[in-house]
């Protein structure tokens, strides 16, 4: 009787998961999951089209990893050298621009490194590059962590081996807490930063840069390589977010009154 | 700011994944269980060693390794099983199979060498003591669910690995206790927490219920 309890329970476990696939695997980032917009698009599209959207948010470098190995049917990233990359070497079909904010600087009110008085991404990188102010950075291969190094490499710094430049290898929102707590400077996507609810003393004190533009990118796995992939419906969301009603989901996503991403059309 | 039915959703989510792992759990414990106490074999020390240090298995570990078994470029990603609540059933499973087969090896190894010293002598079998241990109905059945329970529910790196936290579908309790977290709601984390040890309050109630009923 046990043997036959479990070869029941084990079907039962496999037969509620062999329902076909009429659902999509969207890897994506915890910048548009955080803010909320992720579900939003989600149950929308649920509701006009019938397909789910399951939507994994974890950093753009674990995305792309993820995708990589065949476990996504679409990507959708910041990170636009690493998005073209991908499609050269053959795991995606085609970049698309989906939509755009910015990065800010954020750091204590009273802003001790004087950066808000500054007018260029190098200057402001070198102010910070000094020993006297701390920096966080998120050190986990996302896609705010690609544009903190690139920002570095443009003022032709390397403040790895600063004992100011603090690691924290986690998210956006433990990185934030890090930076509140040590009264120190972090770098944000500004979607993340009008949503997050736990500012404490800390505000926006550099911003509009042209350096600090924050594109993101839409990707449909290839089926020539994981022949698995929902790439129909894949192609559908993707259509339906550039050109149909979820572009002006994305338009209309606002918080605190203000809008978060922008597209492009 | 907190959607009500999202944390209905997400309790069911966990419940559901945490019960059915840890039943699972717990009949493959006994069976195991039993048949390793029972028997002596070559390797049955190195065995039982190495099924208590995975009790210390870090979560996040086992999370990676039923990760990795069903990936779709993984040996078991044919199943389509990632990022379903299958998936979270598994790595629970994985993580509290070491701690109630061990604690079920050291009930039996206690009480079956005095059980069988009686009862060889009245003509048992060990097929017979078996089935008189099993009906014990000793209190230590009950224990072993409620610790295994316990780890289950309150886990989150594997779950959340190999789940993904997905909206309706695995965002269990503890998935959405760190997105609230990520998106700098402290507070609702908290309420958040405080619900999940009041679910594992109620089921520790009925469990030590059932128990002094026998």
């Amino acid at each position: 009787m046990k043997t036959g309890i479990k070869a029941l329970v084990l079907a039962l476990l496999l037969f509620s998961n062999a329902l076909a696939r009429d659902y999509i695997i969207v890897q994506s980032t915890t910048s548009t999951a955080n803010t909320g917009l992720l579900d939003v698009l989600s149950k929308n599209f649920l509701e006009e089209t019938g397909i789910e959207v399951r939507a994994v948010a974890v950093g753009t470098g674990t995305a792309i990893a993820n995708a990589k190995k065949g476990d996504g049917d679409v990507l959708m990233v910041h990170a636009k050298a690493d998005e073209i990359k991908f499609v050269e070497e053959g795991y995606g079909v085609e970049r698309f621009d989906l939509m755009y904010n910015d990065f800010v600087i954020v750091g204590p009110q009273d802003d001790p490194a004087g950066i808000s008085k500054l007018n260029k991404i190098e200057d402001v990188m070198t102010v910070l590059s000094s020993d006297e102010y701390k920096f966080i950075s998120r050190d986990d291969n996302s896609g705010t962590h690609k544009k903190e190094l690139s920002l570095w490499k443009l003022a032709n710094l390397s403040p790895e081996d600063n004992a100011s430049y603090i690691k924290t290898g986690s998210g956006m929102a433990n990185t934030i807490n890090v930076a509140s707590e040590m009264n120190a400077y972090v770098l944000t996507d500004r979607g993340t930063w009008i949503s997050f609810a736990n500012k404490k003393d800390l505000q926006i004190l550099y911003e509009g840069d042209k350096a600090l533009f924050n594109p993101y990118g839409l990707i449909a796995v290839n089926p020539k390589m994981f022949p698995h992939v929902e790439f129909e419906k894949a192609n559908q969301f993707i259509e339906w977010l550039i050109n149909g009603k979820g572009n002006k989901i994305i338009q209309n996503f606002k918080i605190d009154g203000q809008q978060l991403f922008f597209t492009y059309n | 700011m907190l959607n009500y039915n999202q944390v209905i959703e997400s309790i069911f989510i966990s419940l559901h994944v945490s019960l059915f792992s840890t039943l699972l759990s717990f009949i493959t414990s006994i069976i195991l269980g039993y048949w390793i106490a029972i028997n002596s074999f070559r390797l049955k020390k190195i065995i039982v060693s190495v099924l208590g240090s995975l009790t210390s298995i870090p979560p996040v570990c086992a999370g990676l390794l039923v990760y990795l078994l069903i990936s779709r470029s993984g040996p078991l990603g044919w199943m389509e099983i990632l990022y379903t609540p299958t998936a979270m059933i598994i790595a629970q499973f994985v993580i509290i199979l070491p701690i109630m087969i061990t604690l079920i090896i050291q009930y039996v190894e206690v009480e079956y060498p005095p059980f069988r010293e009686e009862l060889i002598s009245y003509g048992a079998t060990k097929w017979d003591l078996i089935k008189l241990l099993l009906k014990n109905k000793s209190g230590v059945y009950f224990t072993i669910l409620l610790i295994g329970f316990g780890r289950a529910i309150s886990e989150y790196g594997a779950a959340a690995i190999v789940g993904g936290s997905i909206d309706h579908v695995t965002r269990n309790m503890t998935a959405m206790i760190a997105l609230e977290t990520a998106k700098g709601n402290i507070l609702t984390g908290v309420i958040l927490g405080l619900i999940l040890i009041s679910i594992s309050l109620i089921i520790s109630f009925m469990i030590n219920f059932l128990k002094a009923k026998n």
